[in-house]
């Protein structure tokens, strides 16, 4: 099986099974800011790219508990995937703002490594991460509870983002700063959530601006390739809007195939239980519908 | 100022060429697409569409005032009311029908709109020193039902010190223009004369009776449902036309019986069944086509009901005033308020509108 | 980077992209000092063709080397394809500067700043505890939204007409000028008033109301009050609200993007209250799609604007029904986008005779209801002898 793809890391240089590159480079190309041209031609064989993802490709836990297992977990086979992007789609108030703090809660506790929170709506509130690290079973590392609440806080970093030409930046920035910090082990960047990218996405498409779509499908390929290259899971939000009869998730039928999973969360009126529904998945059977879990308090 | 043309605003030469090229004329062509639009319309970068917007953001936004300064142009203005000669009701609405805000007489029909709307063109015709507007009154009739001799009856009867001299009523009476629209188109033709109008004859109260008699038609004819309400632009018309002549304005609007049972709750309510109190369902029942948005755009609400054998007025909304019923009877000179102290009405039932024991709806 | 995402021009991209500039990289790397004037049709040269210096005509004799260009002169150079891009000398600078921006954080290191602007969960932590709320008048109301409205947050407020949207927002933006001594924030406020419903003598009534519960609770204060501080006057609560009246959804929109030089230039108000956010866009929109569109841009500056200038954002909204679960629902209006434009969103209620306030959506409190009242003071409690409004004269 030979496959193609761009990467950057150990297996670039050997690419066993490459075929001649497609530019005539000059000699100073392996310099690191070139990286971006030598993407175009490399392919690598299937045997290349098992190897990857099961050494360097882990789940996150979402941390999201029912009772009593971790249902998010178990609902995508393990947690949210390296390499991939998740999507989180539901009515206004449904719990995914909480389902993305309570990731980034039990990521960063878990010395998973650094969080990055990407927030359109000023909702990301430390006090409701404080709250939810307080509550967490103790570690096996013994350590106090306010260390822990600083080294998780720490770990968490936000930025607001209010357009998405903003957007395109901060992405360009993360690049930037995750290749140069490839060795830097537990203060590597390992969870990017942005929440939500369909505020940031719908002033743009379906409208006389021909460029929209094209701008949310170039969105869709950097977020894909920081988290292929750099072993990152990408989680984002959508919201719903009024579909023929029921509700749908918005950004339309090109944004349908961009992520891996698709997550649909419901809550039920006046209460605290949400309903995590599976749309789409690339890796596990379509089986696995839904599964409630409450919303941590 | 939505109107506004961009060649008259002065902005930087580059900008102003960049909009005449692309014919964006208005401020409303420019402001109404999204920023990326803009850029695309305008082939330039996003600091050029920025700083087009922001100049004529700028520009077109109306001048800001201090809540202190709107305060004393209210005070200079005498106070800014109609008072309406039921003592009851003025003190209620702290001096009466205030000046420069829509105003909605609703209730079933036979109960007396009409008859509070004729005493309020008359009331403002009268010279000040007698409380009055002294000015002229557009009455926009729609079901004609304006009758001049019921003027001058009223007039005679509630005033006989005034209207002692022979043939003052008659002039009080001539000094309000009726305008009697047959359709939807007429009516809109009318008003948008109607700043002119304003202008030309020293207008000092608009009336418009009713406004639902014009929609019964419309409603049949058009299909484009709740969206497209073809008297929107009227009411917001009116709205406009009130604050910039600072004169009141007075609609008054029908009802219908209720057509179905559902009570209308916010999805977090908890279902309230068939047995509850009918005060409570009428609240949310607020919700056809002139309904719940018409609710909203007006800013002072007058309910008149009738049951237990009385006919009340009630203070259904308004931001100075509790929530009051006042018993009231037609008579010759008009309506009066049967007792001076009101009734205060807690809850939603304030705005739910009884005729003879049954509930009914705003229209 | 893909040029594809910088923000200029359609027709710049595209020459950019003819000519084979496809990422930043090879775009910050172009060399100007040996640019040629441009003016031979564009035309793309052959991969394997010597390469060429990029020909954009920066250069001119009557303007001195630009910083830019000589800080691109340190750029590595690779010079693939040439083409004539024949475009203005300012517009090859914006260019050249939007590309010089996007790539200067390459310089930019240390531990902490992943991204520049950015900060992390435990600053923000501390921050927020030292944030205050604005007080809404009433204690239960406070206690379900967290101590009352929070800064640096949008929120929306909607109810059915009468029962008491208007009056909540002229009681924040009276509450919003409590001293700093009284527990309050001591700013100013910006009133965008779109219906109408603004009663300034109500407004000097809620005054009187705040002025003389801060009496009760703090009967020093104008003792103790330095001697340069007026006394407590409604006057000068009134002198402190910014009003504007907006009359179409254009001046809607005006008004929001001018409100970035305004707040620049009054750095002292500390809430913005639009009265209702909706009755414009309600009644003019046509287009459903474009509506959609304009207001999710507007809310995105909302929320723009409560962050960087540190304020709190309410809008006020109407309410309509929808077809649900098969039957008809009363919701906020605007539509399913609107509803995620907005950081918490109260839904203000009648439950039997008492008006109630239900936190529907709030990133960081749990959902409630507390009861409230409108008295002839203001926004209160609903307790007992609370229920009756003073009457007006």
């Amino acid at each position: 099986m030979v496959a193609g793809g761009g990467r950057t890391g150990a297996g670039a240089g050997a690419g066993a099974g490459c075929f001649p590159r497609r530019y005539p480079l000059p000699a100073d190309e392996v310099r690191e800011k070139n990286q971006d041209e030598r993407q175009g031609g490399q392919f690598l064989d299937g045997m290349d790219l098992l190897k990857d993802v099961t050494e360097n490709k882990r789940f996150l836990p979402t941390g999201v508990q029912g009772y009593p297992i971790w249902i998010i977990d178990a609902l995508l086979g393990g947690g949210l995937r390296q390499g991939q992007l998740m999507e989180i789609t539901g009515q206004s108030s449904s719990g995914k703002t909480q389902v993305c703090l309570c990731s980034a809660a039990h990521v960063a506790a878990r010395h998973l490594g650094v969080v990055v929170y990407l927030d359109t709506s000023n909702s990301f509130s430390p006090r409701r991460i404080a709250r939810m690290v307080d509550v967490f079973p103790i570690s096996l590392v013994n350590e106090p509870k306010h260390v822990r609440l600083h080294r998780v806080m720490s770990s968490i970093i936000c930025e607001s983002v209010f357009d998405i030409f903003n957007l395109f930046e901060v992405l360009h920035q993360l690049e930037l700063s995750l290749k140069k910090k490839v060795n830097n082990g537990s203060s590597k960047i390992c969870l990017l959530i942005i929440d939500s990218i369909s505020s940031l996405l719908a002033p743009i498409i379906s409208g006389k601006y021909p460029q929209g779509r094209s701008m949310m499908l170039s969105v869709a390929m950097i977020l894909k390739k920081l988290a292929d290259e750099h072993n990152l899971s990408v989680l984002v939000t959508n919201h719903m809007v009024a579909g023929n009869g029921a509700p749908k998730p918005a950004l339309g039928e090109s944004w349908k195939t961009v992520p891996h999973v698709r997550l649909v969360v419901s809550r039920d009126r006046g209460s605290n239980i949400c309903t995590a529904t599976v749309l789409k998945h690339t890796l596990l059977a379509s089986d696995r519908h839904c599964m409630k879990f409450a919303v941590p308090s | 100022m939505a109107n506004k043309l961009v060649s008259e605003m002065r902005l930087p030469p580059h900008l102003a060429h960049l909009l005449a090229a692309r014919r964006l004329t208005t401020a409303k062509d420019v402001l109404s697409l999204p920023e990326v639009e803009l850029m695309g319309v305008l082939d330039a970068g996003i600091h050029t569409a920025r700083a087009a917007v922001a100049h004529v953001s700028e520009i077109a936004c109306p001048p800001y005032q201090t809540a202190l300064a709107l305060l004393e142009s209210v005070r200079l203005g005498g106070g800014g009311r109609l008072a309406t000669t039921l003592r009851g009701l003025d003190d209620a609405l702290s001096g009466g029908i205030p000046v420069g805000k829509l105003t909605e007489i609703v209730g079933p029909s036979g109960i007396g709109k009409t008859q509070f709307c004729l005493k309020l063109a008359l009331l403002a015709t009268l010279p000040e020193c007698y409380g009055g507007l002294n000015g002229r009154v557009v009455y926009i009739d729609t079901e004609f039902k304006f009758s001049s001799q019921r003027i001058v009856e009223i007039g005679k009867k509630s005033f006989p010190q005034i209207f002692r001299q022979e043939g003052l009523a008659q002039k009080m009476a001539g000094r309000i223009l009726v305008v009697r629209p047959t359709s939807l188109s007429d009516f809109t033709q009318s008003l948008e004369q109607m700043k002119v109008t304003l202008l030309q004859h020293d207008v000092k109260l608009l009336i418009v009776d009713s406004m639902a008699a014009l929609m019964s038609s419309e409603i049949e004819k058009s299909k484009t449902g709740l969206r497209q309400h073809p008297l929107r632009w009227a009411l917001s018309f009116l709205k406009s036309i009130a604050e910039f002549s600072r004169i009141p304005v007075v609609v008054t609007n029908q009802v219908r019986s209720q057509s179905n049972d559902d009570g209308y709750h916010y999805s977090f309510e908890v279902e309230k069944k068939g047995d509850s109190n009918s005060a409570e369902k009428f609240e949310s029942h607020l919700v056809a086509a002139l309904g719940i948005q018409f609710a909203h755009a007006v800013t002072i609400r007058l309910v008149l009901e009738a049951h237990s054998g009385h006919r009340f007025i009630k203070v259904a909304k308004s931001p100075m005033s509790p929530a009051v019923a006042f018993p009231f009877t037609v008579e010759s000179s008009g309506i009066i308020l049967l007792s001076d102290e009101g009734i205060d009405v807690p809850g939603p039932e304030i705005t739910s509108i009884r005729c003879q024991g049954e509930n009914v709806l705003a229209r | 980077m893909e040029i594809a995402d910088l923000p200029i021009c359609t027709s710049y991209r595209a020459k950019l992209l003819a000519a084979g500039y496809s990422s930043l990289a090879s775009l910050s790397a172009a060399d100007p000092p040996r640019l040629a004037r441009g003016t031979s049709p564009a035309r793309r040269t052959a991969h394997r063709a010597p390469p060429r210096r990029q020909t954009l005509p920066l250069d001119s004799p009557l303007r001195p080397p630009t910083p830019i260009a000589a800080a691109l002169l340190a750029c590595d150079e690779i010079a693939r394809v040439g083409v004539d891009l024949n475009i203005e000398i300012p517009e090859a600078e914006d260019i050249l500067k939007v590309a010089v921006c996007a790539n200067k954080f390459k310089g930019a290191d240390g531990p902490s700043s992943v991204l520049k602007g950015s900060q992390n969960a435990w600053d923000m932590l501390s921050d927020e505890q030292s944030r205050k709320h604005i007080n809404t008048g009433s204690g239960d109301l406070n206690n379900i939204l967290g101590g009352g409205i929070h800064c640096k947050e949008v929120t929306e407020i909607g109810g059915v007409p009468g029962i008491g949207k208007t009056q909540l927002g002229i009681q924040l933006a009276i509450n919003v000028q409590i001293p700093v001594e009284c527990g309050g924030l001591g700013g100013k406020a910006v009133y965008i008033d779109t219906e109408g419903s603004f009663m300034v003598e109500r407004v000097y009534q809620i005054a009187e109301g705040c002025i003389s519960d801060i009496l009760e609770y703090f009967p020093h204060y104008q003792d103790k009050a330095p001697s340069g501080q007026e006394k407590l006057k409604p006057e000068s609560f009134l002198a402190d609200i910014y009003y504007f009246r907006i009359c179409s959804y254009t001046e809607q929109i005006a008004v929001i993007n001018y409100l970035e030089k305004f707040l620049g230039e009054h750095k002292d108000v500390r809430i913005v209250i639009i009265d209702s956010v909706t009755f414009h866009f309600r009644q003019d929109f046509d287009d459903m799609a474009l509506r959609t569109r304009v207001l999710s841009g507007l809310s995105l500056k909302l929320m723009k604007l409560a962050k960087t200038y540190n304020l709190a954002v309410v809008l006020l909204n109407q309410v309509t029904t929808k077809f649900i679960e098969g039957s008809f629902q009363l919701t906020l209006a605007l539509g399913d986008s609107w509803s995620h434009s907005c950081t918490n969103r109260l839904i203000l209620y009648w439950n039997g005779n008492l008006r109630y306030a239900y936190l529907d959506k709030s990133p960081s409190l749990p959902a409630a209801s507390a009861p409230y009242a409108v008295t002839g003071k203001g926004v209160r409690d609903a307790t007992s002898s609370n229920c009756k409004r003073v009457r007006v004269m």
